[in-house]
């Protein structure tokens, strides 16, 4: 047998099973279903975590355009306390209906830090929200509890709440 | 001038609007009063029917603490503070003093510093500083200390012996990570910073503590101020002092020992051995409890209503006894409905 009839008889069709071998993995991080493999759900979360970093610098005044009086949402909420993301959607007396996190997150940007409301579909919008539901996650989901202050599961001597590569000064190792 | 006194002179400073946070604290009372008006009246007549208590004479002292005094002009800060030092001006009997628990400035801006003396000017009373964390790490104290004094000290009034003390001492992180001060400024402006680490008096002021109360009774009755309460609250947030179990052992010779402190912004009340600890609303906003048990969670208050902005602005009232026990009185609300334990009261 010809070395060409050979390729054509074995070589080529693995070729075509490994291309799409190659195809099935390539396609399986947009899959929405488990199984997920380790790999898979650490960029998951290392996504995640990253978009949550995004929202504690914005939680502490990294969006200038967000406050005129210096203040930050940290000011008032620090771990995000007091924040209870899981709570909303909820009735806001002062609002006069039910509304979302991200409605009340730019009730404070507009209030008390006297600025300019953010996208409440943006990027930075998803950021302030996974942050503050970051630093609550475990705690019962209760919407509408219109008035209890909760506070965030972390209760750590330091960090930040949530895993990240610390910056190695003083007691952030 | 007595050494960390800053005796201001009177300052026709604007006022315009009220809202009030202070402490007012007391001592020489017999009975319990909770009123607002009515304490002071009370108190003069009681001490001075009470013919046991030769040593303490009645009078009353105010606190004002956390301020966070931004440097831009006509901030909203800037009006709650006057509107504290207005309060403290209206109440009669004059308080005799003042002591401001820290944190007058926001980044520790000299700025700032100075816009808070200005407005604190118009006390006519003496007043006594002690600095937080948001005022010292700038320039390490420097502009602080040249402004309000010598960073620990005490003094006598009427029998009772008050002290001062530095307690936002944290160990150096800014040199190896060659940090400029605005970088190690703002390291400590934020309460849930992982970079800053615990805070304390440190050597130097446990023996400044050491000999000044050396000389002093036991049955001397001693008030301490600090920044941060002298009890492990919630350590993340500095709501704690490193060494504060040595200070408790310094003043353990003392029946009674009464701790005001600032830094927390909300009404807590905790109690160890001889030490009664009341911390101080600040002016500038309220911080949320810590998830943690509070040893005495009858001096929680509500809530505050973010869309309310005297809300959880408010007047605590200390009474003490010749004994130093007492009733804490708290009054941060503007609906005062919300908590009747609170408001009618209940013994330190």
């Amino acid at each position: 047998m010809k070395m060409t009839e050979l390729f054509r008889r074995i070589a080529a069709p693995a070729a075509v099973v490994a291309l799409v071998s190659v195809g099935i993995f390539a396609t399986r991080p947009l899959s929405a279903r488990a199984p997920f493999t380790p790999a898979q759900l650490a960029d998951q979360e290392k996504k995640l975590l990253e978009v949550v970093n995004h929202g504690r610098d914005l939680w502490h005044g990294s969006r200038k355009d967000m406050s005129t009086n210096g203040l930050a949402c940290g000011n008032c909420h620090p771990d995000a306390a007091a924040s209870n993301p899981q709570t909303f959607p909820k009735y806001q007396n002062d609002m006069g209906q039910v509304v979302a996190l991200r409605d009340m997150i730019n009730w404070c940007i507009t209030g008390p830090l006297a600025g300019k409301e953010i996208d409440p579909d943006g990027t930075d919008m998803i950021a302030m929200e996974a942050y503050a539901t970051y630093l609550y996650r475990g705690t019962t989901i209760t919407p509408g509890l219109a008035t209890a202050q909760t506070a965030p599961i972390v209760a750590i001597k330091s960090g930040t709440g949530y895993p990240r590569k610390a910056s190695g000064i003083g007691y952030d190792k | 001038m007595e050494e960390g006194v800053y005796v201001p002179e009177v300052d026709p400073y604007g006022i315009t609007r009220r809202e009030l946070v202070t402490v007012a604290g007391k001592s020489g009372l017999i009975t319990m009063i909770a009123g607002a008006v009515g304490l002071n009246v009370g108190m003069v007549k009681v001490a001075t029917a009470e013919p046991e208590s030769p040593r303490v004479q009645p009078f009353t002292f105010a606190i004002i603490s956390d301020s966070h005094l931004y440097s831009i002009p006509d901030h909203k800060f800037d009006g709650i503070l006057a509107d504290s030092v207005d309060k403290v001006m209206n109440t009669r009997p004059l308080p005799e003093f003042v002591v401001y628990c820290g944190d007058i400035a926001q980044n520790g801006r000299q700025d700032q510093l100075e816009k808070g003396r200005k407005i604190l000017g118009k006390l006519s009373m003496p007043i006594h500083f002690i600095p937080g964390e948001h005022d010292w790490y700038l320039d390490l104290g420097i502009a602080w200390r040249g402004m309000f004094g010598s960073q620990h000290w005490s003094f006598d009034h009427k029998g009772v012996h008050f002290i001062g003390l530095t307690s936002i001492l944290v160990r150096d992180f800014w040199t190896p990570a060659h940090m400029s001060p605005v970088e190690r400024m703002s390291a400590m402006e934020m309460l849930e910073s992982p970079i800053a680490g615990p805070w304390g008096i440190r050597e130097e002021g446990l023996e400044f503590l050491r000999k000044d109360v050396k000389p002093l009774r036991g049955d001397q009755p001693v008030v301490i101020f600090t920044h941060g309460p002298l009890w492990d609250y919630y350590p993340r947030w500095n709501f704690q002092t490193e060494d504060a179990p040595e200070v408790r052992q310094i003043l353990s010779k003392f029946q009674h020992v009464m701790s005001f402190h600032g830094h927390v912004h909300q009404t807590i009340f905790n109690k160890i051995g001889n030490m009664s600890s009341v911390g101080s609303l600040g002016t500038a906003w309220p911080w949320p409890y810590p998830n943690v048990k509070l040893a005495y969670p009858q001096s929680r208050m509500n809530r505050v209503d973010p869309a309310n902005k005297e809300d959880g602005l408010g007047v605590q009232h200390i009474d003490l006894d010749r004994g130093f026990k007492g009733i804490w009185h708290g009054d941060p609300f503007s609906d005062d409905l919300l908590q009747p334990e609170v408001r009618s009261g209940w013994k330190v």
